[in-house]
């Protein structure tokens, strides 16, 4: 490890919170899901850097496991819980 | 204060935030969406805690398996009022 | 040398994260949306990962790192068809810019 996994991971972190905060509120239902799916893949990401960061090579398992769990997240919202009629 | 410090400080105030938002949002899909963040970010917390194998499940049941049965749950009851 | 290719890999991924976070806040309709998505997923993840394999002890562990790229390639493109797939029969029209 360099020292530059931590700062990295915090970047991301700020940016997962100001995503949070922007698209809680936005227009449609997609949206919202599309901001679930961007915390999967940045919650890997921060997850591989902490792993390497210092805790240990099981957190790569949870990655995986995390950008696997996430897309199953998009598919039942896009084949299953979005209807006409919503707010869009 | 240390990068770490500031690392968990954030990630507790956006757990606390989403668990909030995930209970008070008027609207059904919202809530579902952020109990999902919510989850999400409870493995990340996990994580942080040393506690791997618990962050893996809460990843695979809370944020992966109870999303998907929530949003499908949600889809049904949408079907039903057309 | 590898470490200060490894350490650009990572700071270029945080940049693509950040590019794809305000891409999902800033772009007009859905099917653009889902375009910055699939850029932070894939090149985000990508960077960052190659830039960590880079470092790493062994090759086991650095196959493991670059074995969840395919991975989130093959999620990510499934969920971006899926959504796009369905915002169309639904019937929501992709952005113009409009005429002056």
């Amino acid at each position: 490890m360099t020292g530059f996994e931590l700062p990295i991971a915090l970047f991301l972190l700020c940016n997962l919170i100001v995503a949070l905060l922007a698209a809680a509120r936005g227009p449609t239902a997609a949206d919202r899901m599309l901001m679930a799916l961007l915390f999967g893949s940045t919650g890997t990401g921060v997850l591989v850097l902490l792993a390497h960061g210092g805790g240990g090579q099981v957190l790569v398992d949870v990655a995986l496991l995390l950008a696997l769990l996430a897309a199953i997240g998009g598919i039942a919202f896009a084949r299953r819980a979005w209807q006409r009629g919503g707010d869009d | 204060m240390s990068l770490e410090f500031v690392f968990d400080l954030l990630l507790a105030l956006a757990i606390i935030w989403s668990a909030w938002r995930s209970l008070s949002a008027s609207r059904l899909d919202l809530a579902i969406v952020m109990f999902i963040v919510f989850g999400l970010l409870m493995a990340l917390a996990w994580a942080r805690l040393s506690a791997s194998d618990i962050g893996l499940a809460e990843a695979a049941i809370g944020a992966g398996l109870t999303g998907a049965l929530l949003l499908d749950a949600y889809g049904a009851l949408k079907r039903r009022e057309a | 040398m590898i470490e200060i290719l490894s350490t650009a890999l990572l700071i270029v991924g945080a940049f693509f994260y950040f590019a794809g976070t305000l891409g999902l806040l800033r772009f007009p309709d859905v099917y653009s949306r889902l375009h910055a998505l699939a850029k932070a997923d894939n090149l985000g993840l990508g960077c960052v990962l190659i830039g960590l394999a880079l470092q790493a002890e062994n090759v086991a562990v650095a196959l493991k790192l670059l074995l969840i790229w395919p991975l989130a390639l093959a999620a990510s493109a499934g969920v971006s068809y899926a959504i796009a797939r369905r915002a169309d029969s639904l019937g929501i029209a992709p952005w113009r810019k409009e005429k002056q």
